[in-house]
């Protein structure tokens, strides 16, 4: 991967120039796509994102630099480079940044494909591509497909962290994702528009799981009853049931993002904005009722948001963001750690080797509950079942937001009827949280990629949960 | 080794093996100050290479991003794509990278005063922090980036040309209690003024909010600030993209040169070859020398933007906008009104003025519906005066709904770049009629 020795003796040269803390990171990302277009190919892509990433804390400024160019004398100067530009903005320092005394790792770890990315090859994965348009052309009885894209990536990251408290964090993690955006149209209904994607850590052993084609064009021909059926949602107060995609979505808006702690204390405000929660909220408030329990675990095998160590050398363990409707333990590195006097669970991570580490959602999900989707239903008179979306907002302290139903459904006498056309829910956090009167037993997750920062970084997320029924709920209808 | 050098050199490497080769190689000297709290949050610098390549063999294309250590190891990264690429069927989007006249190069970009300062951004960061602090805010967060780039395109039409330019990009959040206010400003020089009224801006509107009003969702007229106006652009105008049409990714792919599309007094143009604007640029990534266009003129849809390869399946020529997968647009320009902003707060009966918005999403690109929401201040207007202030509304609308509704802008245009418009957008204050507000009630 790399010469570890050319690491080592970065760190070396940082702690020898009065660094209180200093951390070297390889990271090395290889990127295959494959783009179609209505069955046909319309480019191959690759990308090789390689390089060294240098982090210090000096007179309590942050200094972080970046080199593409892996030798001694390059890394050597970054090194140097970081250290002097963060000690010339320290007199601006007026509350140093310190970091706290999490324990970190010594580790090497290695996610094994069961089927290797090469094991499918190129050209089944442009059969992939013709298979999912044909699929979705023939679920159609009278719109017509207007168009259709289909994508297929497969990533390899590995990772090598140093830092000079004594971590020592080796990785490789392949990643393998497929999607399809699609538009049906109808000459008197207009047009109606899905994105689907799947994504997971391993190999292309995900594909006979994900069942792109089956899911696709069943999709699709759930979207044409919506598009030549859909009636406006109710105007008066439903239950509405929230399919597990869009509560996924929820979770991480409306409890992911406002438990980084780097957003509490004002870090992103200028970006990706700050949060509701102040930090004297945490443990105190309540934002929902029993069933809002929000874990966040980037532990678990498969998931697109998998690591066990993060790129600080923390290990990773999963955190309960809000436990029965209380705010519970906020996404911290070891500098929000130590602002708020506890350990980092092991938060921090970069999108490649340019990217500094910052807090970062890695699998979000609402825990699910006991009931089946029938049971969900049963005692709506009236009622809405949302289950995908298209167009989603949230203000930028995580508190107001919108979904916008793509494929939903009137429930009438506890048994779902006609498809409804863009229903909205819009609602703030605490109404979501506080309406949830059941919850599903099926767990469910969907890739994601989140982006926050400056430069902005995306990364690799899961968010899911099971459906869940809101109680009365007024809901719109995008114009 | 040089920007210019590298691209040569791997295109020296390629040109047999490959029917078409392009390469791009930008190389930066970048730093960039977070600010959060007052105080920088983090200083981080990059000086690096990236390397594009467009590669076309049997009319089969592919494209490849590198940032690795030396032309070597991209040439040897490319040896696998070499048999790779044929082994999929021909390309709808392939055409031949054009045989181009050298292009007229630009005067102006590069500013020394920027690379001077890259060393040491702190007496910048200080001022914008102490602009607006003097302008009555409590705290501030924000970002200053500058930038020196050189970007060298090579082709195996013969193409090999290099320009350099810097940029700088500023934008400043100020807090008052539970309000806040901000601006940005982009450009491709210092200039000191400018980077104090982006602090003194983002501060000043702070004391418009005396009064906390209730809002009720409804249509409004609605004065946008060149920072949302500057982010709804940045759709539209990549929406014309021609790569986006023929994708469904776009409103406009139900619309033909010539339609009406918005008020027939808003005129958007892509101007790549203004130096002033850090998005400029002599030749787009084919080599095609840019030039100025409208997309929207006098509210008709006038320009679709293309490379080469969409131009040959639109039958047009190439805009001078590849991006070799997606065309895109450049810098961007909204061009004036005769109104000031106080007139136009004057000619508002019951509305609001947005300062600020991010989070745009679409339900639908084709149909165009979407929805942006409001932060920092929202201010109410009531019979023509700002009456108080309400937070985070939602515009949620249609583009066409939204364009076809401009019934003024401002003769002042300011130059923004920052999180939420990252095309650089020269655009005024915008008042739009009868727009769709909402919010949620519980």
């Amino acid at each position: 991967m790399v010469d570890e020795q050319l690491l080592a003796k970065a760190l070396d040269l940082a702690l020898s120039q009065g660094v209180t803390y200093a951390e070297v990171r390889f990271q090395e990302d290889l990127t295959d796509s494959l783009i179609m277009r209505n069955g046909r190919v319309l480019s191959l892509s690759t990308s090789a994102i390689r390089g060294v990433g240098v982090r210090v804390l000096v007179g309590g400024a942050l200094g972080f630099a970046a080199t593409d160019r892996v030798t001694r004398e390059s890394i050597e100067s970054t090194v140097a480079e970081a250290i002097s530009r963060a000690r010339a903005i320290t007199p601006l320092m007026k509350t140093p940044i310190e970091f706290d005394e999490s324990r970190v790792g010594r580790a090497s770890y290695e996610v094994a494909s069961k089927k290797s990315f090469e094991s499918f090859s190129l050209e089944d994965r442009v059969e992939l591509g013709r298979e999912v348009y044909k699929s979705i052309g023939n679920a159609l009885k009278k719109a017509r497909l207007s168009v259709l894209t289909f994508g297929f990536t497969t990533h390899t990251q590995r990772k090598l962290v140093l830092n000079s408290d004594g971590a020592y964090v080796r990785s490789s993690i392949p990643r393998i994702s497929v999607w399809t955006n699609f538009v049906e149209h109808s000459p008197d209904k207009g047009t109606i528009q899905r994105f689907i994607d799947f994504g997971a850590v391993g190999g292309v052993e995900w594909l006979k799981e994900w069942k792109v084609v089956d899911e696709a064009s069943q999709e699709a021909s759930n979207l044409e009853r919506v598009l030549l059926e859909g009636v406006e949602p109710p105007k008066e107060d439903v239950d509405v049931v929230v399919g597990s995609e869009i509560v996924g979505l929820i979770v991480h808006e409306s409890a992911g993002h406002p438990m980084e702690a780097d957003r509490i204390l004002g870090r992103e405000a200028a970006q990706a904005g700050e949060s509701y929660v102040k930090p004297d909220m945490i443990g105190v408030f309540e934002v929902g009722n029993k069933y809002a329990t929000v874990i966040e675990d980037p532990t678990i095998p498969g998931s697109y948001g998998f690591y066990l160590y993060d790129d600080e050398g923390v290990p990773a363990r999963a955190r309960h963001l809000y436990r029965e409707g209380l705010l519970y333990e906020p996404l911290h590195n070891r500098h929000t750690a130590k602002v708020f006097r506890t350990h980092s669970n092991g938060a921090a991570r970069a999108m490649n080797y340019a990217s500094e580490p910052i807090i970062r959602m890695s699998n979000t999900y609402l825990k699910p509950g006991d009931m089946d989707f029938e049971e969900l239903l049963e005692d709506v008179k009236l009622g809405v079942y949302m289950k995908s979306y298209m167009e989603w907002n949230i203000d930028d302290v995580r508190w107001n937001q919108r979904y916008v139903g793509l494929e939903s459904y009137l429930i009438v006498g506890g048994e779902i009827s006609k498809p409804v056309r863009n229903p909205v829910l819009e609602v703030t956090t605490k109404g979501f949280y506080s309406k949830i009167s059941g919850a599903g037993r099926d767990l469910k997750f969907y890739p994601g990629t989140c982006g926050k920062g400056e430069p902005s970084q995306g990364v690799p997320v899961w968010f899911g949960g099971p459906d869940v029924k809101l109680t009365k709920i007024k809901l719109g209808v995008a114009v | 080794m040089s920007a210019r050098e590298l691209a040569s050199r791997v295109l020296y490497e390629l040109k047999e093996k490959f029917d078409n080769v392009a390469v791009k190689v930008v190389s930066r000297d970048s730093v960039m100050l977070k600010i959060w709290n007052n105080q920088p949050g983090v200083l981080q610098m990059w000086r690096d290479f990236i390397t594009y390549l467009l590669l076309g063999k049997q009319r089969r294309v592919a494209i490849l991003e590198f940032r690795v250590s030396s032309p070597e190891e991209v040439v040897s990264a490319v040896r696998r794509i070499e048999d790779y690429v044929v082994r999929v069927e021909e390309s709808e989007l392939y055409a031949d990278l054009p045989e181009v006249k050298k292009p007229a190069l630009l005067q102006g970009g590069h500013d020394k005063k920027v690379v001077e300062y890259l060393s040491d951004p702190k007496p910048l960061a200080e001022a914008m922090v102490t602009s607006a602090l003097n302008s009555g805010a409590e705290r501030v967060a924000g970002t200053l980036e500058l930038e020196d780039i050189e970007i060298a395109v090579a082709t195996s039409r013969g193409f090999d040309e290099v320009y350099r330019k810097t940029e700088v990009m500023a934008y400043l959040r100020s807090f008052r209690g539970d309000v806040s206010g901000h601006w940005a400003w982009g450009s491709t020089s210092l200039d000191l003024k400018s980077l104090g009224e982006v602090g003194s801006r983002s501060a000043e509107v702070l004391n418009y909010a005396r009064t906390k009003s209730v809002f009720t969702p409804g249509r409004y007229d609605v004065i946008l600030s060149p920072l949302v106006i500057g982010n709804l652009m940045n759709y539209v105008a990549s929406m014309a993209s021609g790569m986006a049409i023929l994708i469904g990714m776009s409103f406009l792919a139900k619309k033909n040169i010539g339609d009406l599309v918005a008020s027939e007094s808003f005129t958007l143009v892509d101007i790549p070859r203004d130096t002033s604007l850090p998005g400029f640029t002599p030749f787009d990534d084919e080599g095609v020398e840019t030039y100025n266009k409208p997309i929207i003129d006098r509210g008709k849809l006038s320009s679709i933007l293309h490379n080469t390869a969409t131009g040959r399946i639109f039958r047009s020529p190439s805009t001078g906008n590849a991006g070799w997968t997606n065309p895109r647009p450049w810098n961007l320009v909204i061009e004036a009104g005769n109104s000031s902003l106080d007139d136009m707060i004057s000619d508002v009966d019951k509305g609001y003025i947005i300062l600020n918005n991010w989070y745009t999403r679409l339900q639908n690109y084709v149909e165009g519906q979407f929805s942006t929401v409001a932060r920092d201040l929202v201010l109410e207007v009531r019979d023509g005066s700002i009456e108080g202030y309400v937070d985070r509304v939602r515009i949620a609308d249609r583009f066409e709904t939204l364009l076809k509704s401009v019934k003024a802008m401002s003769r002042d245009l300011y130059d923004v770049a920052w999180w939420e418009v990252r095309i650089p957008t020269r655009a005024p204050y915008v008042l739009v009629e009868n727009i769709n507000l909402t919010k949620p009630a519980i």
